[in-house]
């Protein structure tokens, strides 16, 4: 599903004569298969959001390749990465990056309007979404009136609307407490195994990291040998 | 994204900022309203200037006036011009007319009126348009038909030592004639000299029709149309040619017919040009209405896109205010952009959906601003002949427009308004599809 090769990446900072370059990813290769659960864990600073970045295409790669579902993304430009991201991938953020002028529903929605579905597919795939992650009698409610844990959920229902295949999540219980984290962990697993979707997740947090079929461990920009379990 | 959310979701974004919103289309609609009005005195003026040369003459009328046949040597048009002139393609009708070369008096009862001769050829002239308001054309050669202010010339004898006229000219009510035209014998009494000694012959003939009124007001015909048989007749009395009283000197008594008012009527306007070209061509000296539109066409063309220009200049003052707001937009909504993207919104319709919201905003604008441009033109139209016939104690010209706005002048603004509310809105636009996902989500843009 994702195949990343001798990925590499550092950040330039300052101005011409006073530049610095720190490296952030040093020649970091792996693999996740399809219908594994990945994540990635780190102490802040390691690369582990920039890796991430990477490969969901915010960020372009100094040197090396990321393979996902057989197309080269790292080759891509913008509009194609958009294009790309739109048909295969779904996104889960820590800050759940709800737009706050849109109600559960238009959130959850906008993938399929982006999509360029019908009003009337978009409102039984959104419906049959919100249901699925329990908060349908929420979908007028924008999300200043949801609770951490609900707007999550929002997030999740927006990330699952276009059935993607990989769902990319950056530290996606980070806002969460403990309890709503369990919920959310549970739901995770759950549609791994009935729709067969494949999670990387980012987390620094050890019961988080403890879901995945394999945990890959990034120290200061590279993949710590023999970690992977 | 279909056409249809993305006007969804425009509106949904224009609802956010309402005041900044009203504030950016009520500055589009003045700059619409001021190009509107200000290039309509151009279109109306144009309007009420073909109009008035419209009235006075027919546009698919052509005057040729002569001939030149060589350095400075001009004839007069003669019947086989005439026939020449049949033959071009386009050409509806022929006038020729013949103008008496004096001013017989007229006398019907005890009323006398001194008015101008001219024979006609009738069947050409009401291919042309010539029209009667009263009675019917000449049939035999002594009718005649006269001009629709004959009756005006009509006066009896004054007394001696009264004036038959007022101040204004007109005759007074009681030397003035008030009866009927048409059946009546009228004598045409023409003179020529003899030895110095001058000798009148009188000619009796019946007016069979009235012609039409002109449409305008202050034009007076008192013509008498003679036949081309009674005109003959004068010319045999004389013996000079067009009926002098006295042998003009240079003049040859057989150089034919000469009509000195001759006229070319073309099938539409469209066929003009190519009479006009090919009368030209042949040395004739012609007059067309057409050729003198031409150059008030072109000096209003000239005002028109003057004063389009300068209106558009307001617009481009407008256009800051959609470019300020379409700036502020995208700061503002720099989070839900990155948040767009991140989920796989094309930048092409991130920047489709910011064009057209400022397209939106020049649309509304420019609707507005119409609406009151034909406010202002109706209520400028209904004003101007009130303060004008107030500050010159006159009235005004009648169907005087100062501002006119056809519908080409709304299309062209409309254009012109969402061309330049496009352009403003076009980097704002072109910003938000370089907004950065990750700085955007961290709320950093």
């Amino acid at each position: 599903m994702i195949e990343v090769r001798e990925l590499s990446h550092a950040f330039e900072i300052g101005k011409k004569e006073k530049k610095t370059v720190i490296p952030v990813l040093v020649d970091v290769s792996f693999s996740v298969e399809k219908g594994e659960i990945v994540t990635i864990v780190g102490r802040s600073g390691s690369g582990k959001s920039t890796l991430l970045n990477i490969i969901s295409g915010f960020i372009k790669p100094k040197h090396g390749e990321v393979w996902i579902h057989g197309e080269k993304v790292s080759d891509y430009n913008e509009g194609k990465f958009a294009d790309f991201r739109l048909a295969y991938l779904g996104f889960i953020f820590q800050s759940f990056q709800l737009i706050p002028s849109m109600t559960a529903y238009q959130n959850v929605e906008l993938p399929l309007i982006l999509k360029g579905m019908t009003e009337k597919e978009r409102q039984q795939k959104t419906e049959e979404t919100l249901k699925r992650v329990g908060l349908i009698e929420y979908k007028d409610h924008y999300p200043s009136e949801l609770s951490g844990g609900q707007q999550q959920r929002v997030s999740i229902a927006r990330a699952l609307v276009v059935n993607p295949p990989l769902i990319l999540a950056d530290e996606p219980t980070g806002s969460l407490d403990s309890e709503t984290e369990n919920e959310l962990l549970q739901f995770i697993q759950e549609l791994n195994r009935d729709l067969g979707i494949t999670f990387l997740i980012i987390t620094h947090d050890e019961k988080v990291a403890a879901i995945g079929h394999k945990t890959i461990e990034i120290t200061d920009g590279r993949v710590m040998e023999g970690v992977l379990a | 994204m279909n056409l249809k959310d993305q006007f969804r979701f425009v509106r949904q974004n224009m609802k956010k900022n309402k005041t900044r919103l009203f504030m950016t289309i009520l500055a589009t609609a003045i700059g619409c309203t001021f190009l509107i009005v200000l290039a309509s005195v151009g279109f109306g003026l144009h309007k009420s200037i073909i109009q008035d040369v419209m009235e006075d003459s027919l546009v698919t009328e052509i005057q040729v006036h002569g001939k030149e046949a060589g350095e400075g040597n001009f004839q007069g048009i003669k019947d086989e011009d005439i026939q020449h002139f049949r033959e071009i393609t386009g050409v509806k009708a022929v006038t020729r007319r013949q103008s008496l070369q004096q001013s017989p008096i007229f006398k019907t009862e005890d009323y006398t009126a001194q008015s101008e001769a001219v024979s006609a050829y009738f069947p050409e002239e009401v291919k042309a348009g010539f029209e009667l308001s009263e009675g019917r054309l000449p049939e035999k050669e002594n009718e005649v038909v006269v001009g629709s202010s004959f009756a005006d010339g009509l006066s009896l004898e004054p007394k001696e030592g009264e004036n038959a006229f007022n101040e204004d000219g007109s005759i007074k009510e009681e030397y003035a004639y008030k009866g009927e035209l048409v059946g009546k014998t009228i004598e045409m009494e023409v003179i020529k000299m003899e030895d110095g000694k001058e000798i009148k012959k009188s000619i009796p003939l019946t007016i069979t029709g009235v012609t039409k009124k002109p449409s305008k007001e202050w034009m007076q015909i008192r013509t008498v149309f003679i036949s081309e048989d009674i005109f003959k007749e004068v010319e045999a009395f004389t013996g000079t040619p067009g009926g002098s009283p006295e042998q003009v000197e240079g003049a040859s008594g057989d150089t034919g017919r000469i009509y000195d008012r001759v006229s070319l009527y073309a099938k539409d306007v469209e066929a003009v040009t190519g009479i006009n070209d090919q009368l030209k061509d042949g040395n004739y000296m012609v007059y067309s209405i057409v050729n003198e539109m031409k150059q008030i066409n072109m000096v209003f063309t000239i005002l028109k896109i003057g004063l389009l220009f300068i209106g558009t200049i307001a617009l481009i003052i407008a256009s800051i205010g959609i470019y300020n707001t379409m700036t502020m937009a995208v700061t503002e909504r720099a989070p839900d952009i990155g948040i767009m993207k991140a989920i796989g919104a094309h930048p092409k319709t991130i920047k489709r959906i910011f064009v057209l919201e400022s397209s939106y905003i020049g649309l509304l604008g420019a609707l507005f601003g119409t609406i009151v441009a034909y406010g202002i033109s109706y209520a400028v139209n209904l004003a101007l002949p009130l303060v004008l016939e107030r500050v010159f104690e006159e009235a005004p010209p009648e169907g005087l427009m100062l501002s006119y706005i056809p519908w080409s002048l709304t299309l062209i603004s409309v254009a012109i308004c969402l061309t330049v509310t496009i352009f403003s809105g076009w980097r704002p636009a072109k910003r938000a599809t370089q907004v950065d996902v990750l700085k955007a989500m961290r709320r950093e843009v």
